[in-house]
């Protein structure tokens, strides 16, 4: 692993997301301050400049997402004042042809040639918007949010050029979304209703992130003294969402919803409501006794089992999702979704879409047995589970390939994780923001297990 | 890789070394993104947890916060990229080779012709490695330092051509002895003894008193270098020793006459000429073994152990070469290579492993030395996990042994678990390594693209990607021209190469993607033209709708004249899309209606602006009467038309008159029935003014068109009128 640049003073507070564009040349981030700022990459140094600014939101922006190029260049930015703002860059010198709404949003920096123009308000949801991404270009303009009134909200663009009128296509309450066929299919490995006895590997005693928790716990009781409900649900929870890339199987998202720790994988047909296919629920191993760095470091390699309820204890948690990711598929049968959790888990789900010449019959046998393969349903495997984070996770993103998981844990560092030779994924290098030292970067050198 | 880490510190840190704690309490984390370029990360710091009130913002981390980037791996450059170039040229004939061969229907082995092409295009991976190695080795000022040292490529070089010795010999020499080939391979990169040591020990007087004197002759003799070995054993004349002066004496003709194999056209030749070598070497141990014991010992050295080590080497006696290899500080590799000449002269390649094993068992490779451990994989048969090796060494390595290795047959062409071949596997990896430089993408989509489906997704994520360069205001240099030409209608510079690229391996879906991203560039430059070639070019009919709708948009906000201009340049697109409309291009109907209409409305325009009225007259006339002229536009359509009459011209025929009589009707008929919004609103926008105002302005249009009328019956302009009705 090497630096090769920095922004030394990108914003004047913590940044709360970063996304770049399709080519990687541009980087939106947005910020506790309440602003995006666009970043121009110069390809010739490898230099960052700021190339706009602006106010967007009346509250911290809690994610930035990229439309695919061929509608334009257009960012939606998702907020903690409950809003999700449309935005496109538009040339300076443009009449604001359509009619269309001004923010003030003026191009700034370097290239005065043109600015960022609010396009649309989409404001339906009902708690803070924790996540906003596009759909796959083939799609159509289309994007989804998640709030964390447990809604995922799927929007269209209606009037492309003009960006203005964007229709609430579907609303679903995730946590209630129910199976697509109540008596049968995708059920039985989910347990999709049994939240509050999952059993869950708690972390090394004095692990960093019940510092965290009891951080987070303490900073949410104080700001909202009247609502404790929601408070601890809303510094516990996790609202992600993540669309499949693939096309052959029509929409389908992955969402995370407050704390039950599951990733519900959620097709969305064109003409009938949406449904659950498939939900990831990690069952953790039964004996607490041994969530150690190198015994968990390793893939799992095996199915997850359904948990047998009420074995695990009143005392389980369960550890709330913070960020789903869905790879490319770059042509494989299997679809890879990535999980990172507060469990401190970072987690591969190889999902397997029905077998082709199944998906016609629609219905499988009923919900006992198998998982992988299993003709006529989704079903998912876990090919990776890692721990070495040691510490909540608040982040995984896949690269363009799907080859290289990227995971930022609480400990300060972001980890990489790879496929090797025989379907074994492997730590794959490591970042820290922590101050070097020579002993300790050989240590963590010789720590990697990257070798047989 | 030799310069890979896998750990990096980020500067400046953003925590004291051993505390995090600190850290986490100031309510920061970290997160990331990764960039779809190359793969770099975006670092940043960020809340623990977001605040929920907007007022406690601002007053929790005020302090600048930077954004770290970090990549996995550092680009290639200067030598390494001259490097990978080349050698990517031998790649693409290796594809080419088995595409032949796979289209031929046979198996790659079963062709002697193709696994000779096959030997020789190993024998020029071999050759790049040792020039690139020879190159980095030079002592001279360069333009940019190595990105590798002389010693890695020297590696890579040892690697692949033992690879290329053991696996990819000659069709019909499969099942030769390998003997000379390994020593060949053996003396090439492991020199031993060195020649420094032999300028030592010839300068010397009595080379014998030098304690280095018998490993040199020993080592010589093992490597079967003859000319050294002699050139010593004269010398041993002037030793004291009588019995050594005879037996040295003997010794020489042995070593230079000692048969190998390349020397004989049969083996069977090589193998009596060996037999009767052997007898020779025979009583030459009887006349050593004569030598009392007393006279064995020169002083310096028990000369005479040494040199019936020399003999039990010559005798082929394996314990003997294996204790002389040691005591020498020789490796496994030497050992075994010795074999085949001294101690089983009939060595084949199907029966080496059996030998290094044994060797390996007392000798054992360097685990820390991944050249050694991928030469004793490679020497054990095992070219998986010489495979595994090599990728620890260098993913080039890896990948362009797989690509050989499948074809011979060494591993699995099948795809594991992941649905990727082992040789897959590599070759994506190496891909993989080549995305941290977008710039050589050709190459990376050429090693993705030759592997199956799963390469196939993951070149057309690379190929999608590859920045175009259309924007005007690009820096200047050859991408500035290179956008002028694309502008003046030439399909240039990577847009070119991409479709290529999209051609070469049939990716359709690709190619129109990236025309649609092109159209879009097009259209925030006004250039509707060449947005309407791309979209065209993409089949993307919608997007086709929206460029005409944003023309048309431009003739409601900028008035006539900028609207012209800007549809100027469409109309030979309009032209090609028309001849196209009937043959390949299904372009529907709608979409091609909205862009005539587009463009004959600008022409309109265009006329009338440059005073040829009766032209423009005709021009809107035709639009009605071929129903070209949508009806939203019909009432804007009319008042223009009707703006020309103003100076009292007689542009139209009666029929003329009637037919925009008719249209105005139609207008006021469909108003008055509800309508509204189909005829009223863009009459509405470009004259800035209400509904209301536009009915006034189409009543206006009336009482001058009925006055037009009666003037054309009046003064017989265009043929008398023969009734309303048509």
């Amino acid at each position: 692993m090497i630096q090769t640049g920095l922004i030394p003073n990108a914003h004047h507070d913590l940044v709360t997301d970063a996304s770049y564009d399709f080519y990687g040349h541009r980087l939106a981030t947005c910020s506790l301050d309440q602003r995006v700022k666009v970043w121009q990459l110069d390809e010739s140094n490898g230099s960052w400049a700021c190339e706009h600014e602006w106010k967007a939101h009346d509250a911290a922006i809690s994610k930035i997402s990229w439309a695919h190029p061929e509608f334009g260049t257009i960012l939606a930015t998702a907020s903690f004042d409950r809003t999700v703002k449309i935005w496109e860059q538009v040339p300076a010198l443009d009449g604001d042809g359509g009619g269309m709404q001004l923010n003030g949003a003026s191009g700034v920096g370097a290239s005065g040639a043109s600015r960022w123009v609010e396009r649309a308000m989409l404001v339906d949801a009902k708690g803070t918007v924790r996540s906003v991404e596009f759909a796959p270009q083939h799609f159509g303009l289309k994007l989804a949010t998640i709030s964390s009134d447990n809604c995922l909200r799927i929007y269209e663009c209606l009037e492309q050029p003009s960006l203005a009128t964007w229709q609430l296509l579907e609303e679903v309450d995730v946590l209630t979304l129910p199976a697509t066929s109540p008596a049968g299919r995708s059920v039985s490995q989910t347990l999709t209703m049994a939240t509050p006895t999952q059993p869950s590997a708690p972390l090394d005693g004095n692990s960093v992130s019940l510092v965290a928790h009891a951080l987070q716990q303490q900073a949410t009781q104080n700001q909202l003294p009247g609502r404790p409900g929601l408070g601890t649900r809303e510094a516990d929870g996790g609202w992600c969402i993540s669309w499949c890339k693939d096309r052959y199987w029509g929409e389908i998202i992955a969402a995370g919803c407050g704390i039950d720790g599951i990733v519900k994988i959620i097709q969305i047909p064109p003409s009938r409501r949406p449904s659950t296919l498939l939900s990831l629920n990690p069952v953790p191993s039964s004996d607490p006794s041994r969530p150690s760095a190198s015994s968990a470091s390793g893939p799992s390699g095996s199915a997850p089992t359904p948990s047998t309820n009420g074995d695990s204890g009143d005392g389980a948690k369960t550890y709330a999702v913070t960020s789903v990711a869905w790879a490319p598929s770059c042509g494989r049968s299997y679809h890879l979704v990535a999980t990172g959790g507060r469990d401190g888990h970072v987690r591969i789900w190889r999902v397997k879409p029905p077998a082709p010449s199944e998906e016609a019959d629609g219905f499988g046998e009923d919900g006992l047995g198998a998982q992988e393969g299993e003709a006529g349903r989704w079903s998912a495997s876990i090919v990776g589970d890692f721990d070495d984070h040691k510490s909540a996770v608040g982040r995984v993103e896949w690269n363009i390939t799907g080859t290289i998981l990227s995971s930022a844990g609480n400990d300060g560092r972001v980890r990489l994780w790879k496929m090797t030779a025989g379907n074994v994924w492997r730590p794959a290098g490591h970042i820290s923001v922590e101050q070097a030292d020579e002993q300790q970067a050989d240590v963590d050198m010789g720590e990697m297990a990257v070798e047989d | 890789m030799p310069s890979h880490q896998h750990m990096a510190h980020l500067v400046p840190p953003l925590f004291e070394q051993g505390r995090l704690e600190d850290f986490t309490r100031s309510g920061r984390v970290v997160s990331h993104t990764m960039s779809p370029r190359d793969d770099t990360l975006a670092v940043y710091s960020s809340p623990l947890s977001i605040p929920q009130t907007s007022s406690a913002q601002g007053a929790f981390h005020s302090d600048d916060h930077p954004i770290y980037f970090a990549s996995k791996e550092e680009a290639p450059r200067s030598e390494r990229r001259v490097f990978i170039t080349d050698t990517s040229v031998i790649f693409a004939a290796t594809q080419n080779l088995i595409k032949v061969s796979r289209e031929e229907n046979v198996t790659l082995l079963q062709n002697d012709d193709a696994v000779r092409a096959l030997g020789k295009l190993a024998c020029d991976y071999v050759n790049f490695c040792k020039e690139c190695c020879l190159y980095a080795s030079q002592n001279i000022s360069r333009a940019d330092p190595l990105q590798y040292d002389a010693e890695h490529y020297r590696r890579l070089w040892t690697c692949f051509s033992l690879f290329a010795v053991l696996y990819l010999p000659e069709p019909g020499l499969e099942d030769a002895p390998i003997g000379d080939e390994l020593m060949e391979w053996l003396n090439t990169h492991f020199i031993e003894p060195s020649t420094q040591e032999g300028d030592e020990l010839s300068s010397q007087e009595r080379p014998w008193e030098d304690p280095a004197f018998w490993p040199y002759l020993t080592r010589t003799c093992l490597r079967g270098l003859s000319k050294a070995s002699t050139f010593f054993l004269k010398v041993l004349s002037k030793h004291p020793s009588a019995y050594l002066q005879g037996l040295a004496q003997e010794l020489s003709p042995l070593l230079t006459n000692h048969p190998r194999l390349y020397q004989y056209s049969a083996e069977r030749d090589f193998a009596v000429a060996s037999r009767r070598w052997k007898d020779k070497v025979k009583t030459l141990r009887l006349e050593l073994d004569r030598v009392p014991e007393s006279e064995r010992d020169d002083g310096f050295e028990n000369w005479w152990d040494r040199f019936s080590d020399i003999v039990g080497i010559l005798e082929g006696r394996g314990e003997i070469v294996k204790k002389v290899c040691m005591e020498l500080g020789a490796d496994w590799k030497e050992v075994c290579s010795v074999w085949g000449i001294f101690v089983d002269t009939r060595l084949r390649r199907q029966d080496l492993p059996e030998v290094v094993a044994q060797v390996i068992d007392e000798m054992p490779p360097d685990p820390t030395d991944r050249e050694d451990m991928v030469h004793s994989s490679l020497f054990l048969g095992r070219p998986a996990q010489a495979l595994s090796e090599a990728a620890q060494l260098d993913i080039w390595l890896a990948a362009h042994l797989a690509d050989l290795m499948e074809p011979i047959e060494l591993i699995d062409p099948e795809a594991d678990d992941s649905e990727l071949s082992l040789r897959q596997h590599y070759i994506l990896s190496y891909a993989e390594y080549l995305r941290t430089d977008p710039a050589l993408w050709r190459i990376t989509v050429d090693y993705m693209y030759s592997c199956g489906s799963v390469g196939t997704g993951m070149a057309d994520q690379v190929l999608m990607r590859v920045p175009l360069r259309l924007e005007n205001h690009a820096a200047a240099g050859t991408s500035g021209e290179e956008a002028a030409s694309i502008r003046a209608g030439h399909l240039a510079g990577v847009l070119k190469s991409v479709n290529e690229t999209c051609f070469e391996y049939q990716r359709e879906e690709i190619r129109r993607m990236i025309c649609r991203i092109a159209a879009q560039t097009f259209i925030k430059e006004k250039e509707y033209g060449l947005a309407i070639s791309y979209c065209t070019s993409a089949e993307d009919w919608a997007g086709l709708g929206r460029v005409v709708d944003l023309v048309l948009e431009e003739y409601i906000a900028q008035g006539p004249e900028q609207f012209a201009r800007l549809v100027a340049n469409i109309a030979p697109s309009l032209h090609a899309l028309r001849t196209d409309a009937g043959t390949k291009i299904p372009a529907p109907g709608v979409f091609l209606h909205r862009l005539m209409f587009a463009v004959r409305f600008a022409e309109f325009h265009q006329r009338r602006a440059s005073g040829d009225g009766q032209g423009a007259a005709l021009d809107a006339v035709t639009m009605f009467r071929d129903d070209i002229a949508p009806k939203s536009w019909w009432a804007v359509l009319l008042c223009d038309a009707l703006d020309l009459l103003r100076d009292g011209s007689m542009f139209f025929t009666s029929n003329d008159a009637c037919l925009l009589i008719q249209k105005l009707e139609e207008i006021h008929l469909a108003v008055g029935q509800g309508a509204e919004d189909d005829f009223l609103p863009v009459l509405c926008r470009v004259t800035k003014r209400g509904k209301k105002h536009a009915l006034q302005r189409l009543e206006v249009a009336r009482l001058s068109l009925a006055k037009y009328y009666a003037k054309c019956g009046a003064i017989g302009v265009g043929g008398r009128p023969s009734g309303w009705i048509h």
